[in-house]
């Protein structure tokens, strides 16, 4: 891949397959993931590219449904059906975790039907009690057991260190970046943005850190970035793969200058703890740190809260992005998030932040209804 | 004038009847705590996993799932899942998680049971205990009434390993005893918030008659493996609710001896549960509540169904030797109800089929000739695997599959026409494949 | 200075003409080519306001066909023309609950401006389609539906939410020999309650008005006013909010520009059909 900054992500997020079968060719170990909560610290220190395996909204699903009902995930689906196509296979090896109900469904009929030669399922549990960590940890050791089983190498926690490192020094680039969108107007559109971060989920991450370097510093020269905007606005919810519904926020009176969602903040935010056991430091932070409602968080002496505990990270995004309204956004049939919509509803409207929920099907088509209530919130809010 | 009797498709074991009496118990006993301003706590299907640690603790559970399908089955829950819709809740949820919403939403309006709730309805709860088992709706839902109920929460861990086979020990032994030591919190979270100790004894007797329970309603199902089937699905879907909530107590016990004696004697008799048993069926996963009397359409055509609801049902009885480590022995029981359909697959030399194995050990020792699939549009976890195990049965036994959309309490999206239209064509594919398996050796 | 707004809806076309008031007013069903019959309703309407199309100092387009529109000088959405038109018509609305005969939509009103909305463009259960669909099962006309609906003694209840289903949950109730009219009162109802409990999603508040076409069926008054529990607020044309809004929307732009001194933004203007291709 000759091209480099923005022009390589957007490279990538056009082809992604075409990037990772590059990779295969170099002699690159591809490991397929789902979700954020797999270790991928402990996927490179054993030498693999860790490539998330998503859907897109784009190919309209045929094979999927030999195999499972359709009133189940849409994003899920389209993944079984890409694979059972034959556009997945670029995964040689695969790691399945618990995330969701579907997810962790998902992750087994997966396997199933395309038969890796190894596939490690992680019981990710959903409360983070004192024993889930312990719990969590044990999980990561027994990952650790089969992928040296598998590999015939041994994981050297040293080198497991230093992956750490690694990574965390990607996540902070991640944030720096997020960070130009904090003036207005941002220094690049949300469209961008997420174009980056899935390629960032598409490439080794060395590659990615370099990229993430390079986009920086264009961005920042850049004479050709967004319009200042009406609204300012945060988008949370279900896991975006392709631009189509940011492009129609943003074809409007709006900027989309901060997210929430696993295919951007979610998976890169927090850094992992260098602990003396680093799988210590690996289990708070993917468990804890992590942040998705398939995680249940402690209730405490008022409703209101638990709205603090589960949504006070999105507020202080809302308030450093200086954001005016938040776009909920989940797929049909996701229960993780629809349970939340209330709540989050309800949170954001003692902080005075406007908010409007769209429930969408992860297609292409069909935006139009979405964004006539797109285009009436923000004349609302403007 | 003679008016003949319309026989009914289905003879319901005269047994079941005894179960009504202790369903209403219990909900009287909510009511009756709630008036009484004793410690009520919100609970659900948890595998036997907590409740039975509050019973012994004087705490009285009540069931807003189990009043899913009360609300259900009286048409009264379409009202309370509009109610939920009007505080926002997406209509894709768990239609008992949409009930419960509706109906609490309506009781904090009221400032009490609402007009019209049934059972006299549920009271005001002390705290509320989640699960992680099976589905995400088992905590997700209860987070959700935190907006109208400002109490306690607790949340009991519930693994769910890939490695159900008896290979990976070391992979069982981690989970129990995370959930033991959870359990041992829950106890401590108990004594805290009630201001009392648990009675170890107390617990004991509890869990010993429950152990008795399972092991009766075990060998009840064990006997519907009998030609003809001496007991349908829909007597499973009454009998079940008692072993979910009420092993501990000594009556259930006894009613459930008195089922046992009913259906043995049927066996020994050679009677069904239709009187004429054409075809034996499985039915995945969760029934249409609200149109249970579809079933006697069905055994009208002779359609008998000998094993149902794999989730439901009680795993085979085990040595629970904990010694006096109750929440050890707890944990046990509850794990080995996720993992025993693997063990018993690899015990008897069946293919390993992941989800699919409660449907195909049943289809092997039950001589099933076809498996029924309800996909429920508020219900992924039960309907996920539904074409996977129609696949695996097809292809593993030559046992042909029918798939009827619907749900478990929204009655709108159950077309029973369409379905029943089907009917013929399908029984045409199970008489092929009866053929075919015949071809192949197979003795059903 | 005369305004105009255009609303243009998947089934009515509606253009108004202001200038302190309404000059004149068209109503004319919307065509599949939308663009096509745009600018001949807006000449008729420029006839009968007796003024040329030049002397139109802003064009404010909404509804469904809002940015197929070659002569508009903006596009605003149907929420918040129709909330400034119900408040120009009714100032103490706040709701207004909108059934037309594609979508319904409930939407929050203070001081005039949107606070909050809902909508239903998915489901034809909840819409004047659903009166279309059953007029025509039944061999009757959309007009007299309203009204034979008001004459049931016994309601019945539609138990299926999906249009397709009822329909035939319907004719095999008309094949039982159940009094039309009573079928028509579960129909009316079954109707207003998805609409209701979809409005109820942003707590109704009173004055409640009503507009859209289906306001016109005086057995959906009844049917809403039943479960609000008081009665509704419905403009003479219910119909025109939409379009109303619309123009004084763009009259409040041009006003407030003037203040400012500021220019006044204005599309292309061309009065043209245009070809559907762009």
């Amino acid at each position: 891949m000759s091209s480099k900054g923005l022009a390589k992500a957007k490279d990538i997020y056009a082809n992604r397959a075409g990037r990772v079968r590059e990779l295969k060719a170099e002699g690159k170990k591809i490991m397929g993931y789902v979700c954020a909560y797999p270790p991928l610290e402990m996927v490179t220190a054993m030498d693999y590219a860790p490539i998330r395996v998503i859907g897109s909204m784009d190919e309209p699903i045929t094979k999927a449904d030999t195999q499972v009902p359709s009133i189940i995930c849409p994003m899920l689906r389209s993944m079984l059906d890409l694979g059972m196509k034959g556009k997945a296979d670029f995964v040689e090896d695969f790691i399945g975790a618990h995330t969701c109900d579907c997810a962790e469904k998902f992750c087994h009929l997966y396997q199933h039907n395309m038969q890796f030669p190894y596939y490690h399922f992680l019981d990710v549990p959903h409360i983070a009690h004192k024993a889930s960590f312990g719990f969590m940890k044990a999980g990561f050791q027994l990952f650790q057991k089969t992928l040296e089983a598998h590999t015939g190498k041994k994981l050297d926690p040293d080198r497991l260190k230093q992956e750490v490192k690694k990574h965390n020094a990607q996540r902070a680039l991640v944030r720096e970046l997020y960070g130009l969108r904090r003036q207005d107007p941002p220094l690049l559109s949300g469209s961008e943005n997420l174009q980056i971060m899935l390629a960032l989920l598409s490439i080794p991450i060395e590659e990615g850190s370099g990229m993430l370097k390079d986009i920086i510093a264009e961005v920042k020269a850049r004479k050709d970035g967004p319009k200042k905007k009406a609204a300012r606005l945060l988008l949370w919810g279900s896991p975006l793969t392709e631009t189509s519904i940011i492009d129609m926020i943003e074809s409007l009176n709006a900027n989309v200058v901060m997210d929430d969602i696993c295919t951007g903040t979610r998976h890169f935010w927090p850094d992992v703890e260098m602990t003396s056991d680093p799988l210590d430091g690996l289990a708070k932070r993917y468990l804890d740190d992590l942040k998705c409602p398939r995680t249940f968080r402690e209730t405490t002496s008022s409703f209101e809260e638990d709205q603090e505990v589960r949504f006070g990270y999105i507020k202080d995004y809302a308030k450093e992005w200086n954001v005016n309204g938040v776009i909920l956004q989940s797929m049909k049939y996701c229960d993780t998030h629809g349970y939340e919509v209330p709540a989050i509803k309800a949170y954001f409207d003692r902080l005075g932040i406007p908010s409007l929920y769209l429930e969408h099907e992860y297609t292409m088509v069909a935006l139009a209804p979405l964004k006539t209530r797109v285009e009436a919130f923000i004349e609302m809010i403007s | 004038m003679a008016e003949e009797k319309k026989k009914r498709a289905i003879t319901r074991l005269e047994s079941s009847a005894l179960v009504r009496p202790l369903v209403n118990k219990m909900y009287m006993e909510g009511a009756l705590a709630g008036m009484e301003e004793r410690p009520v706590a919100w609970s659900m299907v948890n595998w036997w996993e907590g409740d039975i640690i509050m019973r012994a603790m004087g705490v009285t559970p009540v069931y807003p799932e189990n009043f899913g399908t009360v609300c259900a089955a009286l048409g009264i829950a379409q009202k309370y899942m509009g109610v939920s819709a009007a505080e926002g809740f997406p209509t894709h949820l768990c239609g008992y998680a949409q009930n419960t919403i509706g109906y609490t939403t309506e009781m904090k309006r009221e400032g009490k049971v609402p007009e019209g709730a049934p059972m006299g309805g549920m009271a005001q709860p002390t705290f509320m205990l989640c699960s992680e088992g099976y589905c995400d709706a088992r905590f997700k839902w209860f987070q959700s009434l935190r907006q109208f109920w400002n109490v306690p929460v607790w949340t009991l861990p519930f693994p769910h390993p890939v490695y159900t086979d008896p290979s990976l020990q070391d992979v069982h032994k981690v989970n129990v005893e995370y959930m033991a030591v959870e359990l041992q919190g829950f106890i401590a979270f108990l004594e805290n918030l009630l201001k009392k100790k648990l009675d170890r004894d107390k617990l004991e007797a509890m869990l010993n008659n429950q152990e008795k329970v399972f092991k009766v309603w075990w060998e009840i199902n064990e006997l519907r493996k009998a030609k003809p089937c001496p007991m349908h699905a829909r007597d499973f879907w009454t009998m079940m609710v008692p072993c979910f909530y009420t092993a501990y107590d000594p009556e259930t016990l006894a009613v459930y001896q008195q089922v046992y004696n009913e259906v043995k004697a049927r066996v020994d008799n050679g009677i069904g549960a239709i009187p004429d048993e054409k075809y034996r069926l499985v039915f995945a996963e969760l029934p249409p509540w609200h149109s249970l009397g579809f079933f006697d359409k069905l055994a009208e055509r002779g359609w008998n169904f000998a094993a149902e609801s794999a989730s439901y049902h009680p795993p085979p009885p085990m040595e629970l030797n904990g010694g006096g480590d109750l929440p050890y022995r707890i944990a046990r029981w509850t794990y080995w109800s996720y993992i025993n359909t693997g063990y018993r697959a690899a015990k008897m030399g069946y293919p390993a089929v992941g989800a699919a194995q409660p449907y195909y050990n049943w289809a092997v020792e039950y001589k099933i000739d076809g498996i029924l699939t309800h996909p429920l549009v508020t219900c992924r976890t039960a309907t996920f695997w539904h074409t996977h195990s129609m696949n695996v049965l097809r292809d593993k036994l030559d046992i042909p599959g029918m798939s009827i959309q619907g749900d478990i309490v929204d009655l709108t999206v159950f077309d029973a026409a369409t379905a029943l239209n089907q009917a013929p064509a399908f029984e045409e594919s199970m008489d092929h494949f009866r053929k075919v398996r015949k071809s192949k050796g197979l003795d059903w | 200075m005369y305004f105009a707004g255009i609303d243009i809806g998947s089934t009515m076309t509606k253009i108004v003409i202001m200038d302190d008031e309404i000059n004149s007013q068209v109503i004319g069903p919307t065509g599949a080519e939308h663009r096509h019959l745009a600018n001949k309703v807006m000449e008729e309407a420029l006839s009968k306001a007796g003024i040329a199309f030049d002397e139109l100092t802003y064009v404010v387009a909404t509804g469904y066909g809002r940015i197929n529109v070659p002569f508009a000088d903006k596009q605003i959405t149907e929420i918040t023309c129709h909330a400034k038109g119900v408040s120009s018509i009714f100032p103490s609305a706040r709701t207004v609950i909108d059934i037309g005969g594609q979508d319904a939509k409930g939407i929050k009103i203070a001081g005039g401006k949107v606070v909050d909305f809902v909508m239903n463009d998915k489901c034809a259960a909840g819409t004047g389609r659903f009166l279309e669909v059953i007029a025509d099962a039944l061999g009757l006309k959309l007009e007299e539906m309203g009204e034979l609906s008001l004459q049931s003694k016994e309601k019945v209840r539609i138990s299926n939410t999906c249009t397709i289903f009822a329909e035939q949950e319907i004719v095999s109730k008309i094949a039982d020999g159940v009094p039309i009219e009573d079928i028509l009162a579960g129909l009316h109802e079954a109707i207003a309650s998805r609409v209701f409990h979809m409005a109820e999603k942003m707590k109704i508040e009173k004055d409640v008005a009503m507009t859209g076409g289906v306001a016109k069926n005086v057995g959906m008054v009844k049917a809403l006013e039943d479960l609000l529990g008081f009665p509704v607020l419905i403009a003479r044309e219910p119909l025109l909010t939409g379009a109303i809004g619309a123009a004084i929307l763009g009259k409040e732009l041009v006003i407030k520009a003037l203040e400012k001194g500021e220019a006044i933004e204005k599309g292309a203007r061309l009065l043209e059909a245009a070809s559907f291709f762009k």
